[in-house]
């Protein structure tokens, strides 16, 4: 069997939040919080994988150390067999040819005072490439992106919304990339737009073979494009597998609150909603038990105490909880 | 509802100077807020909306003029007030929510300091008024108010402080509350609380909310009438209900029909409305939709189309509706 183009196991990221003296002070043992933790996915070429989670759950945090820009703790990070963790910055820049990331704020990662046509040529130059024909890279790119070529001239503040987030995509394009990691592809764009961005994404996908890891907190996104996804709590996975089959059976009663959050824009709509009370905890004291319990509403005394071991659901399809949803819920 | 409306604009136009002449941001938007009801304007970026909102309150950056209409609250024209007049509305009978809460506190007072500055014009002790924003807190679901009166906003999540300036904003009691995209910052699940906030809290106060989004859905769950604007008009008016079940406008049905959140079954393509909103400089001939509208005709170049009443509070602008044609 080949390997799958990206295998993630048993991944923690942990940050110090006190410095080693505070923490000699403190006689704390422990002076650090866990960003993410035992988290494990496979992605196989020309798939999309939806990662969702509300804002701290640690989706970033994710995607970075995949590219090396947050080190690893432990763990495992496999790319097309290769592991990753534990590698120099330097041995990381040939791994980061293959591996490119579309930023959060798309006209924030654009450097106001460059050209559209010197930042999606940005690449090769940092990689070091020099027998290309940048010029004609540049309109290819842009046709790629469906951008007209005379924007090549254009600075970001000349562009639009949807448009500074398609030359983002062009420049993740640049090296021929095997995976593209899209942190919040749609947030801040409007309804219209969304759509072109996300079919463009499918579009690259069918074609081209590409990869994605898309990042979001909008259910909606990821039913439409990824095949696999995973919902993240405080670092964790409390609910992977294929998409439809999480859709169709989801299990985890999170799951379910962050689906029946999205409000349905119709005023007589039925609302049947699972409401959660509260904030997302801190990272820094962390619920004992499953830690979703102080938001569950319907969490019990067993939940407070015992942490809940992975279920299966289905091929592939696992969940953290004690007390599931039923299988053939919404 | 037979009493007077608590806000009402009248043909608003407002430009603003730019290098290469006047940018027409607004023109001619009628709008109209009744007594405890709330009123949602919704519309994508570039459509006004933002601009609308800094023209009410006259809070206008330095190259925007006002070149036409009125902006009738409680039967005074606010575009004829003096800034001293305006002073006497702002933060007594019209609050102001901000889209972003971080930015709206400051990050060198306490909370309870903000809350007890903003009633500077109630003729009340100090403990009166740290009393009553330990109420106001709690009643927007704030734990253990008393001892957080002392805290900054860096020690609350963003979710309880958009809560504060929703607390804020309401210890005035005032009579119309002007919220601009309350909850874009946050995330879903907070996002289903606040919009429960507000209603609660619009009924217990009994005051109007002006409510803007881009936000389709959010408007749908809240709102009572609904304005759609694109591109510095109106084009389509009426009850929550007309706009979501029957909407009129093909904008209205084309941004209804691109919401992912729409589509339950999984698709590969996408709906979008393809195009850019056109240059408000040097504006388009006809219908300001035309060149993005689907439907659209040799008819829709002539001229701007009128709003058209479709049913009874329920108007439109689009030249197929008088045609009574297909639209």
């Amino acid at each position: 069997m080949t390997d799958p183009l990206l295998a993630v196991e048993d991944l923690r990221v942990r940050f110090r939040i006190k410095t080693p003296l505070r923490a000699l002070l403190d006689r704390d043992p422990d002076p650090f919080i866990d960003a993410v933790l035992n988290v494990g996915l496979t992605l196989e070429k020309g798939q999309a994988y939806g990662l969702v989670g509300e804002s701290g759950s640690g989706k970033t945090t994710l995607a970075r150390a995949l590219i090396g820009l947050n080190p690893a703790h432990s763990g495992s990070i496999r790319f097309e067999g290769q592991e990753l963790i534990g590698r120099k910055d330097r041995q990381f820049k040939t791994i980061r040819r293959n591996i490119a990331m579309m930023f959060q704020d798309p006209a924030g990662s654009l450097s106001p005072r460059l050209t559209v046509r010197s930042l999606i040529t940005e690449p090769f130059k940092i990689h070091g490439i020099e027998n290309v024909d940048l010029k004609a890279e540049t309109a290819r790119l842009l046709e790629m992106v469906n951008l007209g070529p005379d924007i090549a001239g254009w600075y970001p503040h000349q562009l639009s919304g949807g448009q500074a987030r398609r030359v983002g995509v062009a420049r993740a394009l640049a090296l021929n990339p095997r995976l593209i990691i899209a942190d919040e592809p749609t947030a801040g764009l409007d309804v219209s737009v969304q759509g072109e961005i996300l079919n463009l994404m499918g579009r690259l996908k069918r074609d081209l073979g590409v990869s994605f890891l898309i990042i979001t907190h909008n259910l909606a996104v990821v039913r439409h494009v990824s095949d696999r996804m995973a919902v993240m709590y405080l670092g964790r996975f409390l609910e992977q597998g294929p998409t439809d089959d999480v859709f169709a059976h989801m299990r985890h009663p999170y799951t379910h609150a962050l689906l029946s959050a999205h409000l349905n824009p119709d005023p007589d709509a039925e609302r049947v909603r699972v409401e959660l009370a509260g904030d997302v905890p801190s990272l820094i004291r962390r619920p004992t038990g499953c830690e979703f319990h102080t938001r569950c509403p319907f969490a019990r005394e067993r939940c407070r105490e015992e942490f809940p071991e992975a279920a299966e659901a289905g091929a592939e399809h696992t969940y953290l909880c004690h007390f599931p949803l039923a299988a053939d819920q919404p | 509802m037979a009493t007077e409306p608590v806000l009402r604009v009248h043909n608003l136009s407002v430009n603003f100077r730019t290098p290469r002449g006047p940018l027409q941001a607004l023109r001619d938007v009628d709008l109209t807020i009744p007594d405890r009801r709330v009123s949602g304007v919704v519309g994508e970026s570039g459509c006004g909306k933002s601009t609308l909102i800094s023209a009410i309150i006259r809070l206008m950056s330095d190259n925007a003029d006002i070149v036409g209409g009125s902006v009738h609250f409680q039967g005074r024209d606010l575009l004829k007030l003096t800034r001293k007049q305006m002073r006497a509305i702002l933060g007594d009978r019209i609050s102001m929510v901000f889209q972003d809460p971080m930015t709206s506190l400051s990050p060198v007072l306490t909370i309870g300091r903000h809350m007890t500055d903003i009633q500077y014009r109630d003729r009340i002790g100090v403990g009166e008024k740290r009393k009553r924003a330990v109420d106001m807190l709690a009643s927007v679901g704030i734990p253990d108010p008393e001892s957080r009166l002392g805290q900054y906003p860096h020690h609350f999540s963003g979710g309880m402080r958009q809560r504060i300036t929703i607390a804020m904003a309401l210890l005035a009691s005032p009579n119309l509350l002007i919220a601009d995209e309350p909850t874009t910052a946050l995330d879903a699940t907070l996002e289903v609380q606040i919009i429960h906030l507000l209603k609660e809290l619009q009924e217990r106060i009994g005051c109007a909310i002006l409510f803007v989004s881009h936000h389709l859905n959010v408007i749908a769950e809240l709102c009572d009438d609904v304005t759609v604007m694109y591109a510095g008009v109106v084009v389509e008016k009426g009850t929550v209900r007309d706009i979501f079940h029957r909407p009129a406008h093909p904008y209205t049905r084309a941004l209804l029909k691109c919401d992912p959140a729409v589509i339950q079954e999984k698709t590969e393509l996408l709906p979008t409305i393809p195009g850019e909103i056109p240059d408000l400089v040097d504006l388009p001939q006809g219908c300001i939709f035309a060149s993005r509208c689907p439907e659209a005709g040799d008819i829709c170049l002539e001229g701007p189309p009128p709003l058209v009443e479709i049913a009874p509070g329920h108007v439109a602008a689009c030249v197929r509706l008088t045609e009574g044609g297909t639209a």
